[in-house]
């Protein structure tokens, strides 16, 4: 039953954005076309972040925690955060409230992660006779990524879209935008520290 | 203009970008699945028919679960697949299982890993005895049989170790691997074993000219000396015969080398000629010696004085059999035996005689010499064997591995046949004088039948098996032709009774499946994740009244209307 177990992870890692879609008024109000956008916005981002890397970063020998090189990833990241400023802001959508803009970026923005990401793996992966958790983990991780996304492009929609903005949430808003930005690089370094730590331990 | 370019220019680019996405979904459809938990390398059980009736295993794929001996009594093993090892193996059971014709989807039975010639090595076999009393049994039942399953053999390494003993776990917790439990499955993805089409005997012959003064005007005599090569086994791929025949064959290159180093000298070529035959069809009444033997003409055939057929001489203590058709009192018989006893004497062995009268009626041969005799040629089998093999028994099957054999054997079976060859030979019947002494120039060389039965101990040698220019063929005849004047080959079908399938060795790859149930529980555990999402999305975004909506049809606008 191998085509069943891609058909389940397959529903789990992109279910959620058509369910997202369907079940609130974006559907409504016709916003793919802006999704469509934000998926190739990321497109572009996810290539200008690759060529970044690659000329930027070193391949390291031993798996140690490189604090320098972690920043350099971390500082890459922002390029994803201007990616988003850059579908908010400056591509033109049809009269749609802000309110379902940054919905609807966040919603393409994820879809488009997800298929680039997770869409091969689970084809050449998920059909074979083994079987393994993986790919239910990486469906889940697609879920998590679901909300990080539309929760950074509303922070975003906060920011710049926003003209008269509460005086005391500024810096809180800023905070937030920054901390979401970097999630990626700073869920891995707990993972490090922690696993460091066990090992510390039980020596 | 302009304008009317445009469209023609888009439709081009639509359809390029058409072509583009169907090369895609084609590449995406033929990406390979290559991710099984191990893959190990097996061999088939011989199939083969005998006079029209089916031995053997009689298919090749598998794509059935594992089980291993504990399972639950009771459980249906149509679709599964025993995994055995050797330890284990009740020779009873299996027995019971292939007798009574129990449905069964499959047999993998495990050999020790010190068996195997690709990574068992020269190491020791422990209870030597034993295991050798068990494969010849399992053997001979194998051959015997018309299963219709696949059986195939395998040696137990790590990876498959712990599958085994997952498998075990497993069952004992009284849960067979089916397809609605999960568990490991084993696929071999072969296709249907085919007929070996006109499957080639290539029997070698070598000729060591004798002295022929100018006296002579009748042809010398000449003596034979033959061993068969091929082997047969319960799996072809693994029948290596390293004593039956290896050690003939080692022990007839010993001698042509012997020889050839005292004929090549004018003043030491003895007055016969010698006729050194490495024939094939051995398993199959010698029907390669058969054919050989009806290929020479008659004056060759009436001047051969004798001729010493080897057979097995790689495993014995102090006592070898020659074996003879003609009765011991027949005065060529007496001579040989006299000659060979004399020389095992003082090498301090024993000969004994033993006489089987052969039956023209009957097709069964069962030593290679009654094929000379049979055409009137006085012939003997020196073997360590000394009762009468049956069809297809110790021709080199699962036990006959390198670890059988004893090379001093060999070298005291070369010693004894080329001493009492040299003394027939040069007329010094009843001297004590020793011609292959050690530490002479022709003494016998144990590294050199060390390093040969080393190589016949790794190539398996069924004749269906070995084409017309098989390499290892080719090296027997550029081994002989190195020390005798003349080599020839020739090349038979091999027709009778016998019929070959093909499809000897495969790739078994194991996965760990998980079960359909398994599948049904997550597809149920998701659908209603997401309709909870679902739910749980409408009523934060558009209401409550707007998801009860959605479960009531709209109300009819007839009733307006009218």
């Amino acid at each position: 039953m191998t085509m069943f177990h891609f058909f389940n992870c397959a529903i789990l890692t992109f279910g959620p954005h058509a369910v997202y879609y369907s079940a609130t008024p974006l559907s409504e109000y016709d916003t793919l076309g802006t999704s469509v956008k934000a998926a190739l916005v990321y497109l572009g981002t996810a290539l200008v972040k690759l060529v970044c890397l690659a000329t930027f970063l070193k391949v390291s020998e031993n798996d140690g925690f490189d604090p320098y090189q972690e920043l350099l990833k971390a500082v890459i990241g922002f390029i994803d955060v201007a990616g988003l400023y850059f579908a908010l802001t400056q591509l033109t959508h049809r009269n749609i409230s802000q309110n379902h803009k940054f919905q609807a970026v966040g919603l393409g923005w994820a879809f488009a992660d997800s298929v680039l990401h997770r869409l091969a793996p689970l084809w050449v992966g998920a059909r074979g006779l083994e079987f393994t958790w993986d790919f239910i983990l990486q469906g889940l991780e697609a879920n998590a990524n679901l909300v990080l996304s539309i929760s950074l492009a509303a922070l975003g929609s906060l920011m710049w879209l926003r003209k008269n903005k509460p005086k005391t949430l500024i810096p809180i808003i800023y905070a937030c935008a920054g901390i979401v930005a970097t999630m990626p690089s700073i869920t891995r370094s707990v993972l490090t520290f922690s696993i460091h730590g066990r090992l510390c331990n039980e020596y | 203009m302009a304008n009317s370019k445009k469209p023609g220019g888009l439709r081009e680019m639509l359809e390029s970008m058409y072509s583009v996405i169907a090369l895609l979904f084609i590449l995406v459809a033929c990406v390979e699945l290559c991710d099984a938990a191990a893959a190990v390398d097996v061999y088939r059980l011989i199939q083969y028919d005998m006079s029209g009736s089916p031995f053997g295993s009689r298919f090749a794929a598998l794509n059935h679960h594992a089980a291993s001996l504990h399972f639950p009594p009771g459980v249906d093993l149509s679709r599964t697949v025993l995994i055995i090892p050797l330890r284990e193996l009740n020779i009873t059971f299996v027995r019971e299982y292939i007798n009574q014709k129990k449905p069964l989807g499959g047999l993998l039975v495990l050999l020790p890993e010190v068996l195997s010639f690709k990574t068992g090595g020269n190491n020791q076999v422990h209870e030597k005895e034993k295991m050798k009393n068990l494969l010849a049994e399992l053997e001979r039942l194998l051959i015997h049989s018309n299963i219709p399953y696949p059986v195939y053999f395998a040696f137990e390494n790590d990876e498959i170790d712990t599958v085994l003993a997952d498998i075990k776990k497993n069952d004992l917790m009284g849960q067979p691997a089916t397809a609605t439990t999960g568990g490991y499955k084993f696929v071999i993805p072969t296709a249907e074993p085919k007929k070996v089409a006109s499957p080639t005997m290539t029997n070698i012959q070598g000729w060591l000219s004798g002295l022929k003064t100018d006296g002579d005007a009748n042809q010398l005599p000449t003596i034979a000396i033959v061993a068969s090569y091929d082997t047969f086994g319960a799996a072809p791929a693994l029948s290596v015969g390293s004593d039956s025949n290896g050690s003939g064959i080692v022990a007839l290159l010993e001698i042509s080398r012997l020889f050839s180093l005292l004929y090549s000298n004018p003043k030491t070529r003895g007055r016969y000629n010698l006729l050194f035959g490495l024939t094939s069809g051995g398993p199959y009444n010698y029907n390669g010696t058969q054919k050989w033997l009806r290929s020479f003409d008659q004056r060759l055939r009436e001047s051969i004085d004798y001729a010493i057929c080897l057979n097995s001489i790689g495993s014995w203590d102090n006592e070898l059999w020659i074996h003879v058709s003609k009765p011991p009192e027949n005065a060529y018989i007496k001579q040989i035996f006299e000659g060979l006893s004399n020389v095992a004497e003082e090498l301090d062995l024993k000969v004994g005689l033993k006489h089987k009268k052969i039956n023209i009626s009957n097709p069964r041969v069962a030593w290679e010499h009654e094929q000379f005799s049979r055409l009137r040629v006085t012939a003997a089998t020196l073997s360590e064997l000394s009762v009468t093999p049956e069809l297809l028994e110790s021709t080199g099957g699962l036990f006959d591995t390198r670890q059988y054999v004893n090379e001093t054997a060999i070298v005291r079976g070369v010693k004894l046949v080329a001493e009492s060859l040299a003394r027939h030979i040069y007329g010094h019947q009843g001297k004590n004088i020793q011609i292959f002494a050690d530490e002479s120039s022709l003494a016998v060389n144990p590294a050199y039948i060390r390093s040969w039965l080393d190589v016949l101990s790794q190539t398996p040698r069924v004749a269906p098996f070995l084409s017309k220019d098989d390499p290892f063929v080719m090296a027997l005849k550029k081994e002989l032709a190195g020390h005798v004047d003349e080599v020839n080959v020739q090349h038979e079908t091999l027709e009778g009774i016998f019929t070959f399938y093909d499809s000897t060795s495969a790739r078994l790859n194991i996965y760990q499946v998980a079960s359909v149930t398994f599948d049904l529980l997550l597809l149920l555990v998701l659908g209603s994740y997401l309709i909870v999402l679902f739910s749980f999305l409408v009523i934060t975004t558009r209401g409550l009244d707007d998801l009860i909506s959605l479960f009531r049809r709209p109300p009819s606008r007839k009733l307006k209307t009218a």
